[in-house]
């Protein structure tokens, strides 16, 4: 579960990236983030995982406060950002097993969990390579391998489907599903509006900081009384003002 | 041309430069600044007397205008060593190239850009050594308005031909290794083969001007005859800097004019050379530079239990630290392994001197007497110290991160402890450093047991200060923002502050013990005492004020 309550973050104390958001991600739901480029996503995942610091405002998840309890807070979420451009001088199996060691995960597990992803994503005969040497798809599939390895309640994953193949991409959204399945949480961006309809549970569409709509598919129809596809919606709605 | 101009104007936009610190932190500049001055001050001070008293003894016969050809081609030299650090990041290593090879561009749209780009760097390099150079001998020449006309002139000339060397040579040795398996290996050990020539040439200027008291005479004498190889080699490889010092030395007469075009002629000729070398080399050497071998195996089971080992957050957080340094050459070049060449390199101009054994047997003598035993154990000090502060390792911990500085922030690991393994490398590699050194002098001076185990008792709190020094400056001016892993470190000016600070420190403690006259034991232990209580200090503000500051960096 990821809480926001007002929070707000400006650049240069005149530009609000977000403004006074209040967004609710509760446990067992997939949430889309939506919005247009420049709208403030990027800005808002990254106070959530703690990267920036909200200039008013409390962040949680799963109850933990990313500022006050911060690493009890950081314990709670895997993350994959948005360019998978990272570590590129590791192996790719080096990546994992560092992730695995800051996040504790025991001896015991973490080889079969390793496998275990390396197999679903294609990627066993990738893992001894260097992260320079792989493909934009493969080093978003070990960002997510290094995400996941120590099974966080909660999955932060940025346009994580960019880049990824046919195959990839299905078995993510799999795992996504049954992720928020099993109770637990999953609050991910994307452009892509047709995997958002399909996917999500809930939405959330921002724009210039602000959100402008939080809900269901099936309550934003309502909302707007209309029967137009999501993307004439999402056009509309992040037109103006 | 046109898009060359545009391409340069882009790049330089681009470019980060190396003083660059966030708004609102005036302070943060000023201390630079002193830096900056404390480091460079001196040097142009001391090059100031050098030449004004060389210009009063050669201005008895006449002859003063050596110094400026002399100068000039010593500049040129400096320039090339420069250029051949700066062609490799910004012609190949800066992360701009795969965006601008795809472009509808000739090489010699790129070539033109990125050269500019580098002259403009040389030139920062150049105003150091041509600045004191012509601002002296037009002060004690009495020169006109007209002499500072065309030292500006030929200030803005002087780097063009030794640049074009440089980028020749790198461009034929990035052609000839861009051979795919092999690459990054060929170009460390080219790498390693420069730095040899370097210090071939440095081995070859000692061995011809020691043997002889090396005063002022013997410099003038030096100019005059040109008999010195080393200075004949410069002058004949920088062929325009005698025309450089003959169009200043009678400046306004028509002859002057007339050296200067020629000089400029050379210069233009250097540049065409240059882009028509290019046309042919830069596209091939340059041509799948972030290409990288894969193996695509399964890796064997042994191999891989043994990868996946658990290791404390700590360890894991130093080791993958300890990875990236040794398998970025840039890093593994600046850091990892020039705190193994830089001892080993020391000792080239004292062994390749003519009267080296005698020296050696001088140090002895002198070291047994009791007085200055108390002295030799601060002098060990200071140049371990000195060692630890030319390492760049700790000081740019944070910077080398760059744009993946943020997944810092994401760790469930305490910024108290990444700033901690983050001091790891920097120790590890000062310490090696140390004992090479160490190693080095018992080899040479059968140093005692005890001075041994004092030297090193005394050696390590020195280390530890030196790094915690480098990482807090880092901590306050992280250059994150680089377009090629060579100017994380080469283009950035925080390793001066532990430099400084180094020798400063060194200097006093040196100078302490040599006032005080403590013994062995007595310097030993004044050094420890101090420098622990210092290090207390300093722990505690990496432990207490580092973590906040670490969270306010943003990436």
């Amino acid at each position: 579960m990821i809480e926001l309550v007002n929070v707000t973050k400006s650049y240069n104390g005149i530009i609000k990236a977000v403004d006074q958001m209040n967004l609710t991600v509760p446990k067992g739901e997939i949430f889309g983030f939506l919005g247009p480029n420049g709208a403030g996503k990027t800005t808002t995942i990254k106070m959530i995982t703690g990267i920036t610091r909200p200039d008013h405002g409390e962040i949680t998840i799963n109850g933990k406060n990313i500022r006050s309890e911060a690493l009890e807070a950081k314990r709670q979420f895997g993350y994959v950002p948005d360019s998978p451009d990272l570590f590129l001088r590791l192996k790719g199996l080096e990546y994992v097993s560092f992730m695995a060691d800051i996040y504790e995960v025991p001896q015991e597990v973490r080889g079969k969990r390793i496998l275990q992803l390396a197999d679903r994503f294609d990627m066993k005969n990738a893992l001894g390579d260097p992260i320079q040497s792989y493909s934009h798809g493969m080093r978003q599939k070990i960002m997510i391998m290094g995400a996941l390895i120590h099974q966080p309640e909660v999955w932060i994953l940025d346009e994580p489907l960019t880049g990824l193949d046919p195959k990839s991409s299905f078995t993510l959204k799999e795992m996504m599903r049954e992720h928020a399945d099993s109770g637990r949480s999953v609050f991910f961006s994307t452009h892509v509006l047709e995997v958002a309809e399909k996917l999500c549970d809930r939405v959330g569409i921002i724009n210039k900081g602000k959100i402008l709509f939080s809900g269901t598919f099936a309550e934003l129809r309502e909302h707007f009384q209309s029967d137009v596809s999501l993307e004439s919606l999402f056009l509309e709605l992040t037109k103006h003002e | 041309m046109n898009k060359v101009l545009i391409l340069t104007k882009m790049m330089m936009k681009n470019a980060e430069p190396a003083w660059r610190v966030e708004k609102g932190s005036g302070w943060k500049t000023a201390l630079l600044l002193i830096v900056i001055a404390l480091g460079v001050l001196p040097m142009i001070g001391s090059a100031v007397l050098v030449i004004s008293e060389l210009y009063d003894g050669l201005a008895l016969i006449g002859q003063q205008g050596a110094i400026l050809g002399f100068g000039v081609a010593m500049t040129s030299l400096v320039i090339f060593l420069f250029g051949i650090l700066y062609v490799l990041s910004v012609f190949y290593y800066s992360k701009d190239v795969e965006h601008l090879l795809p472009m509808p561009l000739a090489p010699g749209h790129i070539l033109g850009a990125k050269f500019t780009l580098a002259l403009v760097y040389e030139y920062y390099t150049a105003v150091v050594f041509l600045g004191p150079l012509f601002i002296t001998f037009g002060v004690k020449s009495g020169a006109g308005i007209m002499y500072y006309l065309l030292a500006i002139l030929v200030f803005l000339v002087v780097p063009v031909l030794p640049l074009v060397l440089a980028a020749l040579v790198v461009m034929l040795f990035m052609r000839f290794t861009n051979v795919k398996k092999y690459k990054e290996r060929f170009r460390i050990i080219g790498g390693l083969i420069g730095i040899g020539i370097v210090v071939g040439f440095q081995a070859l200027f000692q061995r011809q001007s020691s043997g002889s008291e090396f005063g002022m005479e013997q410099i003038q004498q030096m100019l005059l005859t040109q008999e010195n190889g080393l200075l004949g080699f410069v002058t004949q490889l920088f062929p325009g800097s005698n025309l450089a010092a003959l169009a200043l030395i009678d400046s306004g007469t028509w002859g002057s004019l007339g050296y200067l075009f020629a000089f400029l002629f050379v210069a233009i000729t250097g540049i065409a050379a240059f882009l028509y070398a290019g046309a042919y080399l830069y596209f091939s050497g340059v041509m799948g530079m972030s290409e990288s071998v894969a193996k695509r195996k399964e890796i064997v089971d042994t191999a891989f239990a043994k990868l996946v080992q658990k290791r404390p957050a700590m360890l894991a957080y130093a080791l993958k630290e300890w990875r990236m340094l040794w398998r970025t050459p840039a890093f593994l070049m600046n850091c990892t392994l020039s705190s193994i060449l830089i001892p080993i390199l020391m000792l080239i101009p004292l062994l390749s001197r003519r009267d080296s054994g005698e020296m050696i047997s001088f140090i002895q003598t002198v070291m047994q007497k009791g007085s200055v035993a108390g002295m030799s154990i601060a002098i060990a000090f200071a140049a371990f110290l000195i060692m630890g502060a030319m390492n760049s390792t700790s000081v740019t911990a944070i910077s080398r991160e760059g744009q993946g500085f943020f997944t810092n922030k994401l760790l469930p690991m305490p910024y108290r402890d990444i700033l901690l393994a983050k001091l790891f490398p920097g120790l590890v590699l000062s310490a090696v450093s140390m004992l090479l050194l160490l190693a080095e002098a018992v080899w040479f001076l059968q140093l005692s047991p005890g001075f041994i185990i004092l030297a090193i008792v005394s050696g390590i709190p020195g280390l530890i200060f030196i790094n915690m020094v480098g990482i807090l400056v880092d901590l306050q001016l992280p250059k994150l923002r680089w377009s090629s892993e060579q100017e994380a470190i080469k283009q950035n000016l925080n390793p001066l502050f532990p430099l400084v600070l180094g020798l400063m420190a060194g200097g006093l403690v040196v100078l302490a013990s040599f006032s005080l006259g403590t013994s062995m034991l007595g310097t030993a232990l004044g050094i420890i005492v101090l420098f622990t209580l210092i290090n207390i200090f300093l722990y505690r503000l990496v432990v207490t004020k580092g973590p906040g500051w670490l969270e306010q960096i943003e990436g």
